[in-house]
């Protein structure tokens, strides 16, 4: 029961009033309509039953002020409008009974009312707590949202990078978890779940499955990390590089109970290394080819002296033949002559034939103490006509290594044909020194110096780039795919000057190839 | 010392060959580093019944004292140590006019003139004609 504060009163208010105590009143003259007719129709008058349920009625819809007006209204009838004579102490009884009955209507209506504030405490609690729990829900879905939402990012990583991640559990050699991606390198359907996990062995190719499972179970008995790279061989024959990375999960006792890693995919990444390598070997070959052309002139005079030995000998023999009386024996000791001299002339194309020849990059034990030889061998026609002497001093222990022999006695060629232009034009002592010797570190180091003009000043390094020459119709590239070839096979190659005249060549290589071959 | 002899000459026409007997062999010198070369020539000019001694080395040739008795130097030009053209200066400072035929892989024009401007009797560029050489050998025989 409210009463506004302010003095304008609305409409709906107005009606609202209107109403209450209308009902009041009309209740209340209704009860005593019906009363009265009871009383025609000589029934038992029973205004005040009804006069109390319209009192009951007006507090129970209309409030307690119109329940109270109702109250005096029926009191006020009762005295007034029935004329049967009740004494006073009856018509007290009578009044007595309405103010009471109203009283207690009046608790009535109060405590319908706290019902009703308890009613919508509680439906606004209800809606509170309502709307709270739709919060929640809200929250939560954006929080599944940006789960799956992450977890398609990660997915989509995966695929992109062509890995999957995977969990299993040591005891029980069961997959706990495997990425969708897992599923697609090796190459199963994902519906398989992780009954698939036991089947991927079967995948793995049989000349790595011995490593692979040492590997891992040295991972399991020092509860360590693994690492490593293994082929697959799909069921369409289909060969996959995987690299598989493990890490392990312990319980707080310290027990192994789980590894937890990724498998990638890294065929193509072995592929491009592969082309790479071929690439590398391609530049190579036209680098020999062009450092051959270099030398064709000094070739060209090598072979030329067996060459014309070989017609002089042919026309001696034609000589002894041709005579009245042929010389049977003389001639046939200058047709061997003929044979010596062509034998000669093959060896020197054969032996350069080799470096012309483009392959792929073969991979086998070389002892760097032969390379030296040949190519000394191929440049001796050179070094002797400039009188250049020569001193080695070679290693007999020196250990084999593993690498490429063609592209090796590239780099031995080109360092030595540099060394002889260097000292082309020197005067004084000409003199190239190989030294082949066992490094520090396990490694082979191999020197070679000259006495001639020495390095450019300041630009020790310098040399090694793609296009640095100091000749004029040099191509700058020698020196550059030399380092690229030691590089790859795992060493270094750098120079540095000599006292008191000349430079000095330095390799070193490894005895263990590169990580990755 | 060289001592004239009377030279009997039996021309006997095969083609192109023709043989020259020469009762009195005079030395002929070769001076080469390459033994196939050595070889070849010395086996030519037995054909023709003239007789060789090889040297390896323009150092060798020297030392050895021979080149006294020498008719006909035949020489290569591009050796280690002493060259042909370094050869050839040193014997005609010492007044020893032997007449020198060259032989090399290397035949600019500059060599050429140098050598022949020296006093070279011919220069030949391998592979040679071993005809021409031949004439040039008696040639330089017969004078």
């Amino acid at each position: 029961m409210n009463f506004p504060n302010n003095s304008n009163l609305t409409e709906a208010e107005v009606r609202r009033y209107a109403l209450c105590y209308g009902l009041a009143l009309a209740s209340v003259a209704a009860a005593f309509a019906l009363a009265r007719m009871f009383i025609y129709f000589h029934l038992p008058q029973p205004f005040t039953s009804f006069a109390m349920s319209a009192i009951a009625i007006t507090f129970w819809y209309g409030g307690a002020a119109p329940g109270i007006l109702a109250a005096v209204f029926s009191i006020f009838i009762r005295n007034y409008l029935f004329p049967e004579d009740v004494n006073l102490l009856g018509r007290l009884g009578y009044n007595f009974g309405f103010i009471i009955f109203a009283l207690l209507m009046i608790g009535v209506r109060r405590r319908r009312s706290n019902l009703e504030v308890k009613v919508a405490g509680r439906t606004a609690e209800l809606t509170r707590a309502n709307e709270e729990l739709n919060l929640e829900i809200a929250e939560r879905k954006r929080a599944e949202d940006k789960v799956r939402q992450s977890e398609a990012y990660l997915a989509e990583a995966q695929k992109l990078t062509h890995t999957g991640s995977w969990v299993w559990e040591v005891g029980g050699k069961r997959a706990l978890h495997l990425s969708e991606e897992w599923y697609r390198v090796y190459g199963f359907d994902p519906s398989h779940g992780l009954e698939a996990w036991r089947k991927r062995l079967e995948r793995i190719h049989p000349n790595d499955r011995a490593k692979r499972q040492e590997t891992i179970d040295q991972a399991i008995n020092n509860k360590s990390e693994y690492d490593i790279e293994y082929r697959i061989v799909l069921p369409d024959g289909a060969i996959k590089y995987v690299h598989s990375v493990g890490h392990p999960i312990l319980d707080c006792s310290g027990n192994l109970m789980q590894f937890v890693g990724s498998s990638t995919d890294i065929t193509e990444r072995r592929l491009a290394e592969e082309a790479l390598r071929q690439a590398q070997s391609d530049l190579a070959h036209i680098s020999r080819v062009t450092t051959m052309v270099e030398l064709t002139a000094s070739l060209a005079h090598e072979v030329n002296q067996p060459i014309a030995a070989a017609m002089t000998d042919a026309n001696t023999c034609l000589r002894w033949l041709n005579r009245d009386e042929p010389n049977v024996a003389e001639a046939r000791g200058a047709a061997s002559r003929v044979v010596k001299d062509a034998t000669r002339a093959a060896e020197i194309i054969s032996r350069t034939r080799l470096l012309f020849k483009k392959g792929t990059p073969q991979s086998e034990l070389v002892n760097m103490n032969d390379v030296i030889r040949e190519m000394l061998v191929l440049m001796i026609g050179d070094m002797s006509r400039l009188s250049i002497a020569v001193r080695m001093e070679l290693a007999d222990d020196l250990p084999q290594i593993t690498g490429d022999r063609v592209q090796l006695q590239q780099v031995l060629m080109n360092l030595m044909a540099n060394s002889i232009d260097a000292m082309r034009d020197a005067d004084g002592n000409r003199e190239l020194e190989i030294n082949s010797q066992r490094g520090q570190n396990g490694q082979v180091m191999v020197t070679i110096s000259d006495s001639g003009v020495g390095l450019p000043p300041q630009q020790a390094d310098q040399i090694f780039n793609a296009f640095f020459t100091t000749k004029p119709n040099g191509t700058g590239m020698g020196l550059r795919i030399s380092r690229s070839i030691i590089e790859s096979h795992g060493g270094r190659l750098w120079a540095s000057d000599r006292l008191p005249r000349g430079a000095s060549f330095y390799i070193t290589l490894p005895i263990e190839p590169p990580a990755n071959e | 010392m060289m001592v004239q002899y009377q030279r009997i000459i039996a021309p006997m026409s095969l083609g192109r060959y023709s043989l020259v007997m020469v009762t009195e062999a005079k030395m002929v010198a070769i001076v080469d580093d390459d033994e196939l070369m050595r070889g070849a020539l010395q086996g030519l000019l037995k054909a023709v019944g003239m007789k060789a001694q090889t040297f390896a080395s323009a150092e060798e040739f020297l030392k050895s004292g021979k080149y006294r008795d020498t008719a006909c130097l035949i020489a290569d030009i591009r050796m280690p140590g002493m060259s042909g053209l370094e050869l050839q200066a040193k014997l005609n400072a010492e007044h020893c006019c032997i007449p020198t035929i060259f032989i090399t892989a290397h035949g600019d024009a500059k060599m050429r003139m140098q050598a022949l401007r020296a006093g070279a009797a011919e220069f030949l560029t391998k592979p040679f004609d071993d005809e021409v050489l031949l004439e040039t050998v008696r040639a330089a025989l017969e004078s």
